[in-house]
């Protein structure tokens, strides 16, 4: 992953070490050229004090003699009067006035020549070359080295304050990342720097206009399928009439009137699915009794069982918790519906609610033909993601009903899980919920 | 009876009137609130339809001017507004009963008879069901004929039942009708009740929903 830190941190610390490098190695020359300068005036020196000291007898010079780093020789009339030891018995350089780069010794050498006329010596002073640089070279690296020394120190304080300059980033990168998915409101206002301010308004804009495009869906979608409920009602009240008149055979009318159900049912299931969003959902929690939800529900419900000779059953006791009245109604309506379609006619169906230490486990229990323990996970994928393929079986009913049992048992951070039913064949749906703390959270990270 | 539809759709009330007509009801309809508060006023019906969703004013304000005037007049409110909050602000406001569209016409003709056994048709009103008479004037009830007394409790918990025979009451709507609010109630004070019942008209006649509650079916 690109890192702005990363980079500007590479980009700043090479930039620094080569405008170094470079300022040192101009350094570097320049102070090399000054060195040479020193050293000529030196040789120069040491010429003038030669002139005046080297009056006395010869020297003996052993050229074998390890050379030191300088060496002179005083010619008079073309006899060497007196040599440093190590020098050669050859004149080390011309006797030429000024400076000259010579080799003896196996060395070269930078010399200087100087004729005294009061004395008619000529003055040969010699310095090796290699070892004037060496000290010049020590000399100007000792200065420049703390330079690219603290190139590291400067790349951990560019480190620091490269962070520091990118915190406001960092900043609205967590705020973005805490927010909750379904939270479109803006951006709380950071103080940001100017930079940032652009981005955090484009931003704040882009979550208002997607809030509004949400509502609007939303509005859209309950105000259509609260439109459709009253043809829906006309449909159902005139083939009730055209049953009701209906002479021998009736199966067409049948026929369009399990398509009305259907219909009907889907259009409640869509309207289900949008009255229950997570905001709402936060503000519609209340400590109620599931039991006596179940209760309710199942009466509702009865007239429907009755028809198909279901007998059903409620074992709770009195359960508290917390959770939104409405969703678990639906919950549970769409639990005991589906429950009811696969038992068929003079089904059982038992709803069960207990607390135990996980939480309030609630599970519907019905007598159909139940599906194979193996399939079960197989199941569950389908139950909640192709839910349309169970209409092959001939039971009316649709994916929307599951994809509301697991929006509630989301907005109530509960699980869900498939099982085999106390019955003779049957499956077991269990939900359970879990105590309340975590009530209203894990809805955003889905 | 006469029945009062109040219904702006014109689609759905012509469906209704020829449903309820065959029934055997006697049903008017008009398509407007203040239609319906002048058809009240000058030939009152004995139960009113009444959809929310009028064209000239909120049917909650129809329900509120009507109480106004006819304390006791069953009104069975349809709308295709159905979320929990609408729920109880139209029982609250004086609804007897509640239906969503779309709804079945089993559900709201089950519904018009629960309404009707409440109807005063003289001082007096019976409400027969299976062999079981019961006469809400003199609180009497007779089984097959022979006249039964009954407890305070024991009646009203019969009458609540008969009243919605074929719908199920739950053990928190019927504790709640028995019992006055704070009042300490045994756990098994209904099965007390329904035990005893049962033994004065029978067995068979009330039927338990196991962990839910009572009904009363009938036929």
């Amino acid at each position: 992953m690109n890192s702005i830190r990363r980079f500007l941190v590479v980009v700043l610390l090479a930039t620094i070490t080569l405008v170094n490098f470079l300022a040192a190695l101009h350094g570097y020359r320049t102070s090399m050229a000054k060195a040479e300068l020193l050293f000529d005036e030196q040789l120069a020196d040491i010429a003038s004090v030669l002139a005046v000291t080297a009056s006395g007898p010869a020297v003996k010079s052993n050229p074998n003699e390890r050379s030191n780093s300088i060496t002179f020789q005083v010619w008079r009339k073309g006899v060497l009067e007196s040599a440093s030891s190590g020098s050669p018995t050859e004149p080390i350089a011309p006797l030429v006035s000024g400076y000259t780069d010579v080799n003896f010794s196996g060395y070269r050498w930078r010399a200087f020549s100087r004729y005294v006329p009061a004395t008619e010596r000529w003055l040969i002073v010699a310095e090796r070359m290699d070892l004037r640089f060496a000290l010049a070279e020590s000399v100007i690296l000792e200065s420049v080295l703390p330079i690219i020394l603290g190139v590291p120190l400067v790349g951990i304080l560019v480190w620091i304050i490269v962070g520091r300059g990118l915190s406001p980033l960092r900043d609205l990168a967590s705020e973005m990342s805490n927010k909750r998915s379904d939270d479109l409101s803006p951006i709380a206002d950071l103080e940001p720097p100017r930079e940032l301010a652009v981005l955090i308004d484009s931003i704040n804009d882009l979550l208002r206009r997607l809030a509004t495009a949400f509502e609007r869906e939303k509005r859209f979608a309950a105000d259509a399928a609260h439109e459709l409920r009253t043809p829906i009602s006309v449909l159902k009240v005139q083939l009730h009439n055209l049953l009701r008149d209906a002479e021998g055979d009736s199966s067409q009318l049948q026929s369009l009137q399990t398509a009305v159900e259907r219909m009907s049912h889907s259009v409640e299931q869509v309207l289900m699915l949008y009255r229950m969003t997570p905001e709402q959902f936060a503000e519609r929690v209340v400590q109620l009794d599931l039991a006596g939800v179940a209760r309710q529900v199942i009466a509702e419900l009865y007239p429907r069982l009755e028809s198909q000779h279901q007998q059903i059953e409620l074992a709770a006791d009195a359960v508290p918790m917390q959770g939104d009245t409405f969703a678990l109604q639906t919950l549970l309506t769409n639990l005991i519906e589906n429950a009811s379609k696969y038992s068929g006619v003079g089904g059982e169906i038992l709803v069960t609610i207990a607390r135990n230490p996980a939480g309030v486990v609630l599970t519907v229990e019905d007598s159909g033909p139940g599906i194979p323990v193996d399939q079960h996970d197989k199941v569950f994928e389908r139950f909640f993601r192709i839910g349309d393929e169970r209409n092959d079986s001939g039971i009316v009913g649709s994916g929307i009903g599951l994809a509301i049992v697991r929006h509630v048992t989301e907005l109530h951070g509960a699980d869900i899980s498939l099982g085999e039913s106390g019955f003779a064949t049957g499956l077991a749906v269990t939900v359970t919920f879990p105590d309340v703390s975590s009530i209203g959270q894990g809805t955003g990270t889905s | 009876m006469s029945i009062l539809l109040v219904e702006d759709d014109q689609a759905l009330a012509t469906g209704l009137l020829e449903a309820l007509r065959k029934e055997g009801l006697a049903i008017n309809h008009v398509g407007t609130g203040a239609a319906a508060l002048h058809v009240i006023d000058t030939e009152t019906p004995d139960i009113i339809i009444l959809d929310l969703g009028l064209p000239d004013m909120d049917g909650m304000s129809v329900l509120k001017k009507l109480r106004e005037r006819h304390g006791e007049l069953p009104v069975l409110l349809l709308t295709a507004r159905d979320t929990l909050d609408d729920r109880v602000a139209g029982l609250d406001s004086g609804a007897d009963d509640y239906l969503s569209k779309p709804f079945d016409m089993a559900e709201l003709l089950a519904r018009l008879r629960a309404l009707g056994r409440r109807v005063n048709t003289a001082s007096t009103r019976i409400i027969k069901i299976r062999g079981v008479t019961m006469d809400t004037g003199t609180q009497h009830v007779a089984v097959d004929g022979a006249v039964t007394e009954l407890p305070r409790r024991e009646y009203m918990l019969l009458k609540v039942l008969m009243e919605n025979a074929g719908r199920v009451q739950t053990r928190d709507n019927l504790e709640s009708k028995l019992y006055s609010w704070g009042e300490e109630v045994a756990s098994n004070a209904l099965e007390v009740h329904i035990h005893h019942l049962r033994k004065k008209i029978g067995a068979d006649f009330i039927q338990t929903v196991r962990g839910v509650g009572y009904t009363v079916k009938e036929t």
